[in-house]
């Protein structure tokens, strides 16, 4: 009985997402049609939590099989890790589409509205199709769904050349991205028969060891490509800012973890594992991800970038789990793999939480300001209330502090990288405990980073006069940032919720992994330092105190202006220098008039960081294929005798092949 | 009984905090042949700030008032986890050193952006600064205790204290003469002393943690200055119990605890000579050069936790 309501439910997530939805909103010329679509989408979407709840926290199960309306076998089912991450997608969706439906209204006339949404919703199934797909073909149509539907909700606003450039980059990308995969799938097929997953699952123990290489390597660029790990995120920063505020909270905060899905999915289902080299070259990534992109986020005063580097930091504290875990797993230590994991995917969790959060934040901002210079804002705590405290919440949670979720996944990493001390080889003995200090030195740049992007944006005084001006966000906004923060926050201090299932699930993964015990120790901790901060908090605050208004000591000055703040860029100043290694930025001074340059009339001055992965990575592999596109333009001589003369020998050459192939 | 104990040697970290900053400045005194303020100074200073009343500028959220608060609070929680009299701490068992580190730099989060509310170019500037300083000095910190935590294979911290505790004094090893190095070198950053910051300048071009709290008056001022205090005294008591608790009492007794706690406030003289003594022979680093101290810092303590391998446990 429940499974048939299960599979009913899921069926009305699928087909309200895939169909009704989007044939309401096109259909429809009335707000108040739109409005029922809206709720439809998020209705389906609470149907779409509690049916991924019952199969994350419950034993249940659900398989749905279309094979038999399509000409290759598409079949859907939910196992824990895909519960797990459809809880991800429905719990983040609820309140994004909420901040959404205020968010739309407000910037689009009604026609552009209705396919915002309609996108949107199809932009979901997708997602939804991919990590509950149980065979190849469903996974593949569902990946590139969510890349083509993802570019056109890029395109949303407006199509500048600029902006159709960055989409090119973007959908070139992920497509040699998706070519990885569809081929990583493909190489199974010898060995499976069949691409449905416990084929491909069963055929995993038979692959032998040189396929197996390539399949995970093809996995690891092709997933790697999707989740913006470096040097293969160049897509990231350039698609994310430009999308609209919600769907950039869709695709840094949940698309990216469908990429985690997917390499989860391959590593430890398919393969289960590898030598330890592979555990290696995943940390290495993670860790070069996570330097860099909190480096490359730290330097820019763009909010909506800013926050897409953080993703590529987050992606990269996210492998460092799976890589650690990987390792465990190649020295035949279940049970601290299964730690590593489980830290893996909390922080995927948690990371699709704070991250939504601060992206609709940054949306809230641009809604009061139109604008998300960091420069131009200023003091808008005193005038968005409730943003600016959602939005602190989301930053205390990215930073990784204690009583916000962000802390709990980043020390269970901390813990496993110290358990690989215990481990019998020496090579992990010592690199990962090094990675202590990786995992720190990330989080410290990151505390300076949102100390940064918060103290700018939401103290002080305004820097600008919309900022002035700035008004609290509508009510669906604030209560889908409220939902949000209060999620990071529930995690935070009661983590047990989410560790307990993640725990079981990670059992199904690795054989032989019980419950680590620091699940236990940090469930049982938290709250009692939750417990002792707010006692504190609250004694203090018990000190009669007379408070009064007085002026900031301007230094003798009558009064201090907005322009005498530290800026955005000023107060990164210190670790740009300091790091200008990884910047190397292209600085260019240019004073009028040239010939007398002791007193000139203007300085500009501009200093552009260099995108070395462009110009040593990109660039010559990019000359190479047009070198060869130039030389096979010498084949295109546009006369029909040759082209005919093409058909002849192929057709030649293909008889001959047969001829001797026998 | 334990518990008891445990309470009180967070009592004493705490309410003994401020009495630390007063030797301190006293023994610095002595050594610049001054005469030096009474060591009982910074207690008539917080009282008397607290009877003060709180003067917040006009630009400021609940973010500016809340942010002592805060700093506070997480402070007394970090002492929770220190070892003082005997190897055991409130929260020491349940949890590990991650915690204490972390619970630091959250207060030192939340400082910052008061910093900044205040609106004014030096909270920015001390912010700033801070905020490369504590970066920098995040992974040689954790990376120090990883080191002793290998060696003790603990997490815990008195379970790393325990386990030195069994040990003889000859017995120490090289990686706790690196990580003792390296820790010490990011006591000195964490808690704003020289050569990385000068605690008692006031001058706009060399201030990193004064600038930061600049704006901030009466009872504000009070938790800050008492925060900052209880910080120094938990990180000193800190490099105690990791490398030096012999004497910690290791049954409960009367004169065992009393045994400890005279032995405990021997070491702490000592180390309070010395860190006088550091600030009064060095010279405060120039802004760019606090970096590769803290860089020094770094490649120690990764010594340090790379020769765990080699070392016999």
């Amino acid at each position: 009985m429940q499974v048939v309501s299960i599979q009913v439910a899921f069926g009305f997530l699928l087909a309200s997402l895939g169909l009704l939805a989007p044939l309401v909103l096109i259909a429809s010329r009335t707000k108040r049609v739109r409005a029922f679509a809206i709720a439809l989408i998020v209705g389906s979407n609470v149907v779409g939590c509690f049916v991924a709840g019952l199969c994350f926290w419950g034993e249940s199960k659900l398989a749905l099989s279309f094979s038999r309306f399509t000409p290759f076998p598409f079949a859907l089912a939910l196992d824990k890790l895909s519960a797990f991450f459809l809880l991800l997608i429905c719990a983040v969706t609820v309140p994004v589409a909420l901040f959404a439906a205020a968010y739309f209204d407000r910037h689009y006339d009604g026609q552009r509205c209705k396919w915002a949404w309609a996108f949107s919703s199809l932009f979901l199934l997708s997602m939804i199709v991919v990590v509950t797909a149980s065979t190849g073909f469903a996974f593949l149509v569902g990946w590139e769904l969510m890349t083509l539907v993802s570019a056109g909700l890029i395109l949303m606003e407006g199509d500048s050349s600029e902006r159709r450039h960055n989409v090119f980059v973007y959908l070139l990308m992920m497509h040699a991205g998706a070519a990885a995969v569809v081929a990583s799938f493909f190489l199974f097929l010898p060995y499976s028969h069949s691409l449905d997953f416990a084929g491909i699952r069963a055929a995993g123990a038979v692959v032998p060891a040189g396929t197996r290489v390539v399949i995970f390597l093809l996995a690891f660029v092709g997933f790697g490509t999707k989740a913006g790990i470096i040097p293969l995120h160049l897509w990231l920063p350039r698609a994310h800012p430009i999308a609209p505020s919600p769907v950039s909270a869709l695709m840094s905060g949940v698309m990216l973890k469908t990429a985690v899905y997917g390499f989860v999915r391959f590593a430890f289902d398919f393969l289960a594992g590898g030598p330890s080299w592979f555990g290696y070259v995943v940390l290495v990534a993670g860790a070069v991800s996570g330097l860099l992109g909190v480096l490359y986020a730290i330097a820019e005063h763009d909010l909506k970038r800013l926050l897409a580097y953080h993703s590529v930091e987050n992606i990269g504290i996210i492998y460092l789990g799976l890589g650690t875990s990987l390792v465990f797993l190649a020295n035949h230590a279940p049970v601290l793999a299964a730690l590593a994991l489980i830290a893996a995917l909390l922080h995927t969790f948690n990371h699709a939480l704070f991250k939504s959060l601060l992206f609709l934040g940054a949306g809230a901002i641009s809604n009061a300001t139109h604008t998300v210079d960091l420069e131009e804002l200023g003091g808008l705590q005193r005038r968005m209330p409730v943003t600016g405290t959602a939005f602190l919440i989301g930053c205390c949670s990215i930073v990784g502090l204690p009583l916000f979720n962000g802390f709990i996944s980043e020390w269970l990493t901390f813990r496993s990288f110290l358990a690989g001390s215990v481990l019998m080889s020496t090579k992990a003995q010592i690199v990962l405990p090094l990675m202590v200090g990786v995992l720190a030195l990330i989080g410290g740049l990151a505390a300076a980073c949102f100390v940064k992007v918060f103290g700018v944006a939401f103290l002080g005084r305004p820097r600008s006069r919309e900022a002035e001006n700035a008004v609290e966000a509508p009510r669906l906004m604030r209560g889908g940032m409220t939902m949000l923060a209060a999620a990071c926050l529930l995690i935070g201090i009661l983590p047990g919720i989410l560790l307990r299932p993640l725990a079981s699930l990670t059992q199904v993964l690795i054989p032989g992994a019980g419950v680590p015990d620091e699940i236990v120790s940090i469930a049982r901790i938290i709250p009692w330092i939750a417990a002792i901060i707010l006692g504190v908090t609250a004694l203090t605050a018990l000190f009669r105190r007379v408070q009064r208004m007085a002026p900031t000591w301007g230094c003798g000055l009558s009064q201090l202006t907005s322009r005498m703040q530290y800026t955005s860029t000023a107060f990164s100043k210190p670790i740009r220098f300091v790091f200008s290694s990884v910047y190397k930025p292209d600085r260019t001074l240019d004073k009028l008039p040239a010939d007398d340059p002791y007193f000139p009339v203007s300085i500009s001055y501009r200093s552009v960081r260099t995108t070395s992965y462009e110009k040593a990575l990109y660039r010559p592999f990019v000359d190479r294929i047009l070198s060869l596109a130039h030389q096979l333009r010498r084949l295109q001589t546009g006369n029909i005798q040759v082209y005919l003369l093409y058909i002849f020998l192929t057709l030649v050459a293909l008889l001959a092949f047969l001829r001797f192939q026998r | 009984m334990t518990t008891a104990i445990n309470v009180l040697q967070a009592l004493l970290l705490i309410l003994g905090a401020p009495l630390v900053t007063g030797i301190v400045g006293k023994i610095k005194a002595a050594i610049q042949r001054r005469q030096g303020a009474s060591i009982w100074r910074p207690y008539a200073e917080i009282a008397k700030l607290f009877r003060k009343e709180d003067l917040v500028p006009p630009s400021a959220s609940w973010v500016f008032r809340f942010a002592p608060k805060v700093l506070f609070a997480t402070a007394v929680c970090a002492v929770a986890f220190v070892p003082v009299l005997q190897p055991s701490a409130l929260l020491g068992s349940r949890g590990d050193f991650f915690f204490l580190v972390y619970l630091l730099a959250l207060g030192r989060f939340f400082l910052s952006l008061g910093a900044l509310d205040g609106g004014s170019a030096f909270g920015g500037m001390g912010a700033s600064r801070d905020a490369l300083i504590s970066t920098l000095a995040e992974a040689p910190f954790l990376l120090g205790l990883v080191a002793v935590s290998i060696m003790s294979a603990h997490a815990d911290i008195p379970g790393i204290v325990m386990w030195t505790l069994q040990r003889n004094v000859f017995d120490i090893s090289a990686v706790h003469i690196l990580a003792f190095t390296s820790l010490a070198m990011v006591v000195l950053a964490e808690t704003g002393r020289m050569p990385v910051d000068n605690p008692t300048t006031h001058l706009e071009l060399t201030m990193i943690h004064e600038g930061m709290v600049l704006e901030y008056s009466g009872p504000s001022l009070a938790l800050v200055e008492w925060a900052s205090a209880i910080k120094l005294h938990a990180m000193l008591a800190l490099l105690i119990s990791l490398f030096g608790p012999w004497g910690m009492a290791s049954t409960v007794s009367v004169w065992g605890i009393a045994a400890a706690l005279l032995l405990y406030l021997a070491k702490l003289t000592a180390l309070m000579i010395l860190l006088a003594l550091v600030e009064s022979v060095v010279a405060k680093l120039r802004m760019y050069l606090v970096p590769d101290f803290l860089g020094v810092a770094s490649a120690v303590s990764a010594l340090a936790v790379i020769f765990t391998t080699l070392v016999k446990r």
